[in-house]
């Protein structure tokens, strides 16, 4: 081989590389290569921020409803009544919250307080500052089998871009984690969301419940954001509740004369 | 001595907080806010022994004069997220400061309760940026 001809080879070489390295992007789209940018920080909308009328286009449709089979529509009836009943006589029966979990998947997407998004490649990471959870969701991947993923709060998911739309599957979520307006599920729960900009600074996250075991028909229903310029993220680490849940499951207030 | 104000005629503060600071709504998410009497509220003047800047919740620990005695009160904020919109700051309270804070007490009757209004040492007034429990359905 002459020195020609190993010019040649290492050019190609190199060439293919290049080939090689650019499909990898563009199956992994970051920020830049992404059909949409939702690197920001965002807050709920409307309500959550103050000032100004929002454009009613920009509003997200009304929520589907919430059907619950039948077996599990009785309980969920009956905690709520005795949720209501509790407030009234002042003796709050204790929700997830008091133990300072975070919310977990869906309801961590009610952003509470603000999200901050980032995209990279291959992946988008979604941080929310009340409890400071992260999920992070793996573009291009395949979702594995529900019974291989391992439980969790935010549950395992997978991306794909839809033109400008961002479809979001999610599998594996803890049965312990209450959904949206406290929806139980069950271990087969499967979360869609489809994300995309209605405006530059507005964003919508449409979320798809299914749960074969809890759910008579799919639920949906969308979380709308406004962009947030300027915002730094807060620090959020749930270190000094002084509520805690008494032997009759009810919510009281630790004075600091009972701490010592 | 704890100065105590009516708990009624409460309506056009509330709805001037509900249609300003809709924004704070999902703070509700954490608990249930019902161990509060909202229909009650009660001034107290006194000194600050601990100023609380946590989360999941805003704590000023207070003592206030009660006759010959001093009684000492624990008053839940909101969080230092909320508080921060509103216009709080992480030092704006200091142990031995003397404020005044407008609660909704406890409805058990200990000597605690949920911050409505605070007018601290330097005399401005801020609020707690949450709406009362019941405003908005738990959720």
């Amino acid at each position: 081989m002459n020195i020609r001809m190993i010019s040649l080879v290492a050019a190609a070489a190199t060439f293919g590389l290049a080939v090689t390295h650019a499909a990898d992007v563009a199956k992994a789209p970051g920020a830049a290569a992404a059909p949409a940018d939702f690197t920001g920080d965002w807050q709920r909308y409307p309500g959550f921020g103050r000032g100004g009328k929002p454009d009613p286009a920009t509003l997200p449709p009304p929520d589907g409803k919430m059907v619950l089979k039948p077996q599990y529509q009785g309980p969920y009836d009956a905690k709520r009544a005795k949720e209501r009943a509790s407030d009234a006589k002042g003796e709050p029966i204790a929700g997830s919250g008091v133990d300072c979990l975070p919310y977990g998947m869906p309801e961590m997407m009610s952003a509470i307080y603000p999200l901050e998004i980032l995209q990279t490649p291959g992946q988008v990471t979604i941080i929310a500052e009340a409890f400071s959870q992260v999920r992070r969701i793996y573009l291009g991947k395949t979702q594995p089998k529900i019974e291989e993923v391992p439980p969790g709060y935010y549950g395992h998911s997978v991306g794909h871009w839809e033109g400008k739309t961002l479809v979001v599957d999610t599998v594996g979520v803890k049965e312990s984690v209450l959904g949206h307006s406290e929806m139980p599920h069950s271990d087969k729960m499967r979360i869609t969301e489809r994300m995309h900009l209605v405006t530059p600074d507005i964003l919508h996250d449409q979320i798809t419940v299914e749960d074969p075991v809890t759910l008579e028909q799919p639920w949906t229903f969308t979380f709308a954001y406004k962009r947030i310029a300027n915002y730094e993220m807060l620090e959020y680490v749930c270190e000094n509740n002084h509520e805690y849940i008494d032997d009759q499951g009810v919510t009281r207030l630790r004075l600091q004369d009972q701490e010592k | 001595m704890a100065t105590f104000t009516t708990g009624r005629g409460l309506m056009p503060g509330l709805t001037l907080i509900v249609l300003g600071l809709g924004a704070v709504l999902p703070a509700f998410a954490h608990h249930s806010f019902a161990l509060f009497d909202h229909q009650n509220r009660i001034t107290l003047t006194g000194t600050v022994i601990k100023f609380e800047w946590t989360n999941p919740h805003v704590f000023i620990q207070l003592e206030v004069p009660d006759g010959a005695a001093r009684k000492h009160y624990t008053v839940e904020c909101a969080s230092p997220n909320v508080l921060t919109r509103v216009g709080w700051k992480f030092n704006d309270v200091k142990q031995g400061d003397k404020v005044t804070l407008l609660i909704n007490p406890l409805r058990n009757g200990q000597s605690g309760g949920m911050l409505e209004k605070a007018t601290l040492a330097d005399g401005r007034q801020l609020s707690d940026g949450n709406p009362p429990a019941g405003v908005f359905p738990r959720s």
